[in-house]
């Protein structure tokens, strides 16, 4: 069981992280397509479709990755105050009240909308000859069942941090404020930063 | 710890009692109410910490069941389905958001270019001059870094490590000090480009490319109030911001610069010319001097290309005298800065003009070229002209002469010029040279993709795309690109993006079922019912923010309350494209807000240990007077906000 929950866990991660990669994609392929249009003055008319293609894959797939990594924004005013295992039950509960049924009917819903999407062999029509709309809306229920397993192993997490009375750790990833990382990169030193306090106090000492 | 958790949990037991005590009767009970309830409900429910984009999916799906329950009840699962996956679909092809990873992308790239050093020296050097230069300068780096990056926690982080052991080392009160950075660092979700203004644009149906077009000098002039208060503060409280000793502003000069500003002239280009026509300097080698000449020479190549262009355009036979206006006022803000001693950034406002002017110059002059052409190509391009189509006739000769304005920006560009040269000094040329090196690559990058953007050259996700691919390059051009860089700029993007959509997918769901139930018209009629002005209703709706600010983040606020204020707005004859500049301030102050600051976090994680908290919340406090008076003046004078739309787009 334990392990189950650990591969899903790196499952999301690893889904997650390849379609990241889609940013330098749609980075480069804008790019070009602007300077085909300027320049080459050779504009493609898939291009606009294409590219909300790929930002909307980019973070309907990174949504699972987020979860499992904490990174949905959360009212913390109150949280941060609660002990870990107040924190797990209020959130084991609303797992159970908001999460579960919306991101079900989310990937159940999306199973349906792609299905007749399917069928119909569905293009875009935003412009003439559209691409292909059925892999895209694909995605959609992807994503939900990513996500659903992901809110299984937060699930397990919350259990684990009732019982144990802390919140279990979560696998390493970049953090968006990494100070330790920061630090270096201006090479800045804790030595420094504790030579300064005394600075500090020194100064309050004459006053 | 116990207290507090007692005390913000009675706190919401009451909400929600209060809510079931204040609607009426369950037989009375009109799906109006159930929406009221809802709204009190998702307060409630977010204060309690759960993932708000969950939160609100699950609530608006259990809400919308309800509303269809009870119109059709066979119906009502399907078509609560049927919403859900339009809405999250509708997210998904967003043609809006789309541009929120691509500035990410572009934020994370540049925090990892590692600018920010060089910047804060260059800038601090350059203001030496000025009162409480290291704070002054803090807030310019934190404004330009802050911008191109818009990560609020990263700019704190690093400005704490940089700055803070400077100002404190130079005798700087820590409260002056902390409140300079943390009020630095939250510029970035004000200025453009900035997701902020992107989330009330996908919001509101606001134009993102008019909030830029706004939202710029709201920005700027926070950013010059900040700078104004702690120049005057260091003038009338020394102690406070003692100014720098002679020995920190030394700059240290080259061995040529060393031997030709004594020998000769301590000016560079007397000093210069002198140098390379003479044989007494031996010791100096040629290609030194040459590649110092061409430096300093930029300032006047810059200028002169830009009135180069600027000539062209206006005597070109296509009606194309709006960049005359605009290039009139670069000059004269060149002008007026030169008068401050402050030489360097005359290139630092005429060079992004360069840049932004550059490629429609380059285009006309094929189009005068090949005057046979049909018109169409050019329209595309100029779309911008129409704004000043007015102040000269247009043009029916082949080349018509310069209009006067232009004659008089050509010379007092020259005399602002001349001064410049005057006082350019060898160290200054070093300061130059550190400037050239963080200061503009940067501040030409943050104009170039605005200014595509508000000149309509591209569209915010073009240019948007465009600042990523810049943000690589810069990163290669200061060798911080590699695979891992690369890797953690992408992971957090994706995070980010992931984020700050999913929970429009969440809010899009909830606005549904809200509006299903039919909340919003019992609002409206509610605040109808007040009868209030519109001066009354705007004050009421900002303190509304400001004090949601505390509790909740502003993703949040934007994408929960924009949708019930927004269709208020017409009634009082107020536009949104107002209401979200005035949003994005107030917005700002939540920043600075104890006791939820992140800001002050941020800050408290690097700061020697006898910097307390409550001293960062003290030094906060003038910053935050300051946007609440940032807001009053934009009340007050809205076409600080309104003017560059204006004169554009209408």
């Amino acid at each position: 069981m334990q392990n189950l929950l650990l591969f899903i866990d790196k499952v999301s991660t690893w889904v997650g992280q390849f379609f990241s990669w889609l940013i330098l994609l749609l980075t480069l392929m804008i790019s070009w397509e602007v300077f085909s249009r300027y320049f080459l003055d050779n504009p493609h008319a898939w291009a606009f479709d294409v590219m909300s293609m790929m930002y909307g894959s980019l973070f309907m797939m990174a949504g699972a990755y987020t979860l499992s990594k904490n990174g949905h924004v959360r009212g913390d005013v109150l949280y941060g105050f609660f002990p870990p295992r107040l924190q797990a039950w209020f959130d084991l509960i609303l797992y159970f009240l908001f999460f579960i049924p919306g991101v079900f009917a989310l990937a159940y819903a999306g199973y349906g909308f792609a299905a007749d999407s399917w069928a119909i062999n569905e293009h875009s029509n935003i412009t003439a000859n559209g691409p292909p709309v059925y892999p895209f809306k694909t995605i959609l229920p992807i994503a939900g069942f990513f996500l659903l397993a992901q809110g299984l192993v937060e699930i397990v997490r919350c259990i684990v941090c009732i019982k144990q009375g802390e919140w279990p750790k979560r696998g390493d990833d970049v953090d968006e404020v990494d100070v330790a990382k920061l630090k270096e990169m201006v090479n800045v030193k804790d030595e420094d930063i504790a030579k300064l306090d005394a600075l500090l106090t020194a100064g309050k000492g004459t006053k | 710890m116990k207290k507090e958790i007692w005390f913000g949990l009675t706190i919401m037991a009451l909400v929600v009692l209060s809510a079931f005590v204040l609607l009426p009767a369950p037989s009375e009970m009109a799906n109006g109410h159930l929406g009221l309830l809802m709204l009190a409900l998702v307060v409630v429910a977010i204060m309690l910490g759960f993932p708000t984009a969950f939160t609100l999916m699950g609530m608006g799906m259990i809400f919308a069941w309800i509303a269809y329950k009870s119109q059709n009840p066979a119906l009502a699962v399907q078509q609560t389905l049927d919403l859900m996956v339009q809405r999250a679909y509708s997210v998904m092809s967003n043609d809006v958001l789309i541009s929120i990873p691509l500035f990410v992308f572009m934020g994370y790239l540049i925090e990892r270019a590692n600018l920010i050093e060089k910047l804060f020296k260059s800038m601090h050097l350059a203001m030496a001059r000025v009162p409480g230069s290291l704070a002054v300068a803090t807030i310019v780096t934190c404004a330009i870094f802050a911008t191109a990056t818009g990560i609020v926690g990263a700019v704190v982080t690093l400005m704490g490590l940089l700055a803070l052991p400077a100002m404190l080392r130079a005798g700087y009160s820590v409260q002056l000090s902390a409140g300079a950075i943390t009020a630095g660092g939250c510029l970035g979700i004000l200025i453009p480009p900035s997701v902020m203004l992107i989330v009330y644009g996908a919001t509101a149906g606001v134009s993102v490319v008019k909030l830029y077009a706004g939202a710029f000098f709201p920005g700027i002039m926070l950013a010059t109030l900040y700078v104004l208060y702690v120049v005057i503060l260091a003038k009338i409280k020394p102690s406070m911001a003692p100014p720098m000793s002679a020995e920190d502003r030394i700059v240290p000069l080259p061995a040529f610069a060393q031997v030709v500003s004594k020998d000769i002239s301590s000016i560079v280009l007397p000093g210069l010319i002198g140098a390379i026509k003479g044989k007494r300097n031996a010791a100096v080698s040629m290609r030194d001097l040459l590649n110092h000449m061409g430096i300093a020479l930029l300032p006047a190549l810059a200028v002169a290309a830009i009135m180069g262009t600027i000539y062209f355009k206006v005597t070109a036979p296509l009606p194309v005298e709006a960049v005359a206006g605009v290039v009139a006022m670069g000059g004269d803000l060149a002008d007026s800065n030169t008068t401050e001693e402050e030489a360097p950034s005359v290139s630092g406002l005429s060079e992004p003009e360069a840049d932004g002017l550059q490629p429609p110059p380059a285009d006309t002059t094929e189009v005068a070229k090949a005057e046979a052409a049909p018109a169409a190509e050019p329209a595309k391009e100029q779309a911008p002209a129409v704004a000043a189509a007015a102040e000269t006739p247009v043009a029916d000769a082949e080349r018509q002469p310069a209009p006067l304005s232009f004659w008089i920006g050509l010379v007092s560009c020259a005399v602002a010029l001349a001064l410049f040269y005057a006082y350019f000094s060898f160290v200054r040329l070093e300061i130059f040279k550190m400037l050239l090196g963080s200061f503009f690559p940067l501040a030409l990058m943050i104009l170039a993709v605005l200014g595509t953007i508000v000149f309509g050259l591209a569209t915010p996700t073009e240019a948007a795309a465009m600042g990523s691919l810049g943000g690589l390059l810069l990163a290669a051009a200061y060798r911080r690109l590699n695979y891992v860089v690369l890797r953690e700029s992408v992971y957090l993007t994706a995070k980010t993006s992931a984020m700050v959509c999913w929970l429009f997918v969440g809010s899009s769901i909830f606005s549904a079922a809200f509006a299903l139930l039919g909340g919003q018209e019992l609002i409206n009629t509610w605040v109808l019912g007040m009868d209030l002005t519109p001066v009354q209703f705007m004050i009421l709706a900002q303190v509304v923010i400001f004090l949601l600010g505390w509790p909740l983040e502003w993703t949040e606020i934007i994408v929960i309350f924009m949708p019930i204020f927004i269709p208020l707005l017409p009634h009082f004859g107020i536009d949104p494209l107002f209401f979200g500049l005035l949003v994005a301030l107030n917005l700002q102050t939540a920043f600075l807000s104890p006791p939820v600051a992140m800001a002050a976090f941020y800050l408290k994680g690097v700061s020697p240990p006898h910097v307390t908290l409550n001293q960062i919340f003290a030094g906060m406090l003038p910053f935050m007077a300051i946007q609440v008076f940032a807001i009053f003046l934009l009340y007050m004078f809205p076409a600080i906000g309104m003017w560059l739309p204006g004169v554009l787009y209408n």
